[in-house]
């Protein structure tokens, strides 16, 4: 039978011939002994972390020291702390960045400059002017404020069995990469086009927030969620300073006494850590390949 | 839009709180407190800040740059990818744990010290060159997230364009690949110095005072180590960090458009 | 400047197990302008970059007058080069781009830059001078880009597919230009491309290239009118495949019987390979075909028209008789009266670069 064929044929090979590497290969030296430094330089401090917690002082081995961080004075309540702030910390920043984020994307674009900066401030100032400057509210609040009910306000907020004046600090903190993780994933959806044609669709303006933009955002929200956990996970500056029994200042305060063990939660936490960011980002990676 | 009240009061007010604590003595307005943050004990304590973050930013940057380059010209790309990830997680592994993994490895009865007698040979981890070593151990990897975007954006087409303009490799570095690079490769440096020069956590849990650092400094006068009517020098110190870690961003934001621009 | 030739000799390129040149012959003549065709992967991009000097050919050599250059350094050799996109230098303005190989050779800055004002204005944008290539649309970024390869007047210019990263109005008008500077200059040209039109308006000839060989090279008219070989015929414009039976040097195909182009096939049964723009269509109640589909082109139309057997036949009729031919017009099919090329009625099937969708 006969064939027609179409005006511009276009072959697809398995693959175009690939245009790179024409010459004669260097032999790169250089480039294994960098990588073997490096090796070295990351690996033995996290290597000589673990032989240290599990070492005997007769040269045996033991795991003792991981069964004692359980058994340990405060290990309990300064984790359910650490981890309660954590969560504290996301839903109030998701709350707050996510509706302006959406905001500026949409109804004000001359904004954006404003948020951006207000979003860089806390990392031009350091952890410690922060609270530096937080201790002096809290100081002097009660003096100025005895008769007002603010009074009331401030002394709640530094409650031990949960300081709510974390949390705000926190919140500050993890602005910047809150932040930053939503605009990227706004950018990568298009959110104008979305929303549009969920209006032209006949959704209202919350419809279009919770059931079309968000929705899209899951793996943007996620990243940012775990970014903020690992942050308030690991601060020590704050809680310290404030004088709050949270997750690291426990560690810090247990190490005069029980440097094996102390030694032992900083490797758990470190795994904890770890595995929180390497899901985070194998996550991304998912998302990646699957969109 | 509630999230810059929110900004304005939780960030601004103790901001407010410690420019007035700053100039304030005793009741009155003054530049006491201010001139005293940058004598003595405290000034050294600046300059020590300054030292380590400038060489952290310097150290890091170098060998952030080496360690990303031999990554990106590899033809592995498990190797690439394994780096990359390791890098993301190490640039965030700051803090107490960081500290405590070191003084098991390099303190006085750590593994590396004793299995290696370095003791007898009058090694300390706990002075300026051991805290930059620790520092470098999250700046490193740092710099080199910074950097690979920036190397994975030198195209191709610039080599060839140069060697078809009868350029040399060292002409081409020189004229077309060092200037495109050098936003990307400052900025980096420059999110180290910050991130040094802010650290707390790890210097106090590894040298307490024993190296003098601004933060440190500030920790102790927060905490009511200081003479009765000298509270406000931890403010006007914290100024001090403030007015340097602006200075130093003011340099980072416009390098890292132009770098955007360039390497879009 | 003059023109130099070129000459490519049993070049032969793998990369692992892909075969991208396979001994390829090409001479080019001072002067003319060559253009590589062929899809993607045929390696056309890859004997450019040979030329170049990014590429070091396995096997075979490349000579420029004569001289083997096949060893020479890419920054040693005679031959300017225009990138598919994106090759300025982001931290250079547009007249330091072009001054950039004279900077490499020490000129001094005057002269630099009155040479690069000199070859802006050539290339018809003597005010962007003072702009960096951010700044610059995607068309201008590409005649900086041909200025900066022509500051060194070399006897080659390569241009290496750079039209395909723009905006269709402005491709046109850039290939007349980048012609008529060619013309003007007299500089050997070579010019990589897949797309067939480009190819055909702007060459003096055509090379075109299937998996690393050489299939024909020849001026357009010939590469449209006279195919070497089907892999061309159907490369080159649009092309029906018509069922035909052979005897002697003669091949009767719908009803007509038409002499016989080139070399028949050993078999009887064959394909007759027709040009749209050779079928002839006339309405015509009785006439045993059906119009399917119309698409005006503005000057023409395409009909794709199903005869009373099953068969398919594309033809092209002049724009303004669109009308006459709407989808469900009966019309009668007939061939212009001349040679037509014959291929082996298995060839086709077997021939990879060509999909066939259409096959009834």
């Amino acid at each position: 039978m006969a064939s027609l064929t179409p005006q511009v044929t276009t072959q697809v090979s398995p693959g175009t011939a690939p245009r790179r590497g024409g010459r004669p290969r260097r032999p790169r030296v250089w480039r294994g002994v960098v990588l073997v430094l490096a090796a070295v330089y990351f690996l033995v401090p996290l290597i000589a972390s673990f032989v240290f917690t599990v070492k005997v002082p007769d040269g045996g081995f033991s795991l003792d020291a991981y069964g004692q961080i359980f058994a340990a004075e405060g290990f309990g309540t300064s984790l359910l702390l650490s981890l309660g702030l954590g969560i504290a910390t996301i839903v109030l920043v998701l709350l707050l960045t996510l509706p302006a984020a959406v905001a500026v994307r949409l109804g004000a674009p001359r904004l954006r400059p404003v948020l951006e900066v207000v979003c860089t401030l806390p990392l031009v100032v350091p952890p410690i002017t922060f609270v530096a400057g937080i201790s002096m509210v809290l100081r002097w609040g009660p003096d100025y404020l005895a008769s007002t009910p603010f009074y009331q306000t401030i002394i709640s907020l530094q409650n031990p069995d949960f300081p709510v004046v974390l949390v705000l600090a926190y919140v500050v903190l993890a602005l910047p990469f809150v932040y930053r993780s939503l605009d990227a994933g706004l950018g990568a959806i298009d959110v104008r086009t979305l929303s549009e044609a969920a209006r032209n669709l006949g959704a209202s303006w919350p419809h279009v927030l919770l059931r079309v933009i968000i929705p899209n955002m899951r793996s943007a929200m996620a990243s940012a969620s775990f970014l903020t956990l690992a942050l308030v996970l690991g601060e020590f500056t704050i809680a310290r300073l404030l004088s709050f029994q949270t997750f690291p200042v426990w560690i810090y305060t247990i190490s005069g006494s029980q440097a094996q063990v102390s030694v032992a939660v900083s490797v758990f936490s470190l795994l904890i850590t770890w595995l929180l960011l390497l899901a985070l980002s194998s996550a991304g990676a998912r998302q990646r390949s699957g969109s | 839009m509630p999230l810059l009240a929110f900004v304005v009061i939780v960030f601004g007010v103790p901001m407010l709180v410690l420019l007035g604590g700053t100039f304030t003595k005793e009741g009155t307005f003054s530049t006491a407190n201010l001139t005293e943050s940058l004598q003595g004990a405290y000034l050294t304590a600046l300059i020590g800040s300054v030292k380590i973050s400038a060489l952290v930013a310097v150290l890091g940057g170098v060998l952030g740059t080496i360690l990303a380059q031999a990554v990106v010209t590899s033809r592995f790309r498990a190797l690439r990818e394994a780096v990359l990830t390791a890098s993301g997680v190490l640039a965030n592994f700051g803090g107490v744990p960081l500290a405590f993994a070191w003084i098991a490895t390099l303190g006085n009865s750590g593994v590396v010290t004793t299995t290696l007698g370095l003791g007898e040979h009058g090694w300390s981890l706990y002075n300026f060159w051991g805290l930059t070593l620790v520092y470098l151990y999250f700046s490193i990897p740092l710099q080199v997230l910074t950097v690979v975007p920036a190397l994975d954006g030198l195209r191709p087409q610039w080599r060839e364009a140069a060697q078809n303009n009868g350029a040399s490799t060292w002409q081409f570095w020189r004229y077309v690949g060092v200037p495109v690079l050098t936003p990307a490769l400052l900025g980096g440096v420059v999110l180290l110095f910050g991130g040094a020069f802010a650290a707390y956590a790890t210097a106090q849990a590894m040298v307490g005072s024993t190296v003098p650092l601004v933060t440190l400094k500030i920790a102790d006068a927060l905490s009511g180590n200081v003479l009765i009517g000298h509270e406000n020098v931890a403010l006007a110190l914290s100024l001090d960090m403030i007015v340097i870690a602006g200075l130093v961003m003011a340099v980072y934001l416009p390098l890292q458009r132009r770098s955007a621009r360039w390497l879009r | 400047m003059n023109g130099a030739r070129v000459e490519f000799r049993g070049l032969r390129r793998r990369f692992g197990s892909t075969v991208a040149l396979d001994g390829l012959d090409l001479t080019v003549e001072p002067g003319e302008l060559l253009a590589l065709l062929g899809p993607s992967g045929c390696g056309k991009t890859t004997a450019l970059r040979c030329l170049a000097g990014f590429e070091q050919p396995d096997e075979g050599e490349i000579l420029v007058d004569g001289a083997d250059i096949t060893r020479v350094p890419a920054n040693r050799r005679d031959a300017g080069m225009v990138f598919q996109s994106y090759s300025l230098f982001p931290n250079l303005n547009a007249r330091d781009n072009v001054g950039f190989g004279l900077r490499v050779r020490k000129v001094p800055a005057a002269k630099r830059h009155a040479r690069a004002q000199e070859l802006l204005e050539l290339v018809g944008l003597p005010s962007v001078g003072d702009r960096y290539p951010h700044q610059l649309s995607g068309g201008q970024q590409q005649r900086v880009a041909l200025a900066r390869a022509l500051a060194l007047e070399p006897r080659v210019l390569l241009l290496d597919e750079p039209l395909s990263a723009l905006d269709a109005k402005v491709r046109v008008t850039l290939r007349e230009e980048i012609r008529r500077l060619q013309l003007s200059l007299g500089i050997t040209t070579i010019f990589v491309t897949h797309d067939q039109e480009e190819a055909l308006s702007m060459a003096d000839r055509v090379a075109v290239l299937r998996a690393g060989r050489l299939e024909q090279v020849a001026d357009p008219a010939t590469l449209y009118d006279r195919p070497a070989t089907p892999f061309v015929a159907e490369f080159v414009g649009a092309m029906n495949h018509l069922p035909g039976v052979l005897s002697g040097d003669r091949v009767t195909v719908l009803g007509q019987t038409l002499p016989v182009e080139g070399q028949p096939p050993a078999s009887a049964e064959a394909d007759v390979l027709v040009r749209p723009e050779a079928v002839l269509v006339t309405p015509d109640a009785e006439g045993g075909g059906i119009v399917m589909v119309s698409s005006f082109r503005g000057s023409t139309t395409r009909l794709r028209i199903r005869l009373g057997d099953g068969t398919e036949v594309l033809a092209d009729v002049p724009g303004h008789d669109s009308a006459r031919f709407a989808p469900g017009t009966a019309v009668r099919v007939g061939l212009v009266e001349r040679p037509v090329l014959v291929s082996a009625r298995t060839e086709t099937g077997a021939t990879p670069a060509v999909p066939e969708p259409d096959v009834v």
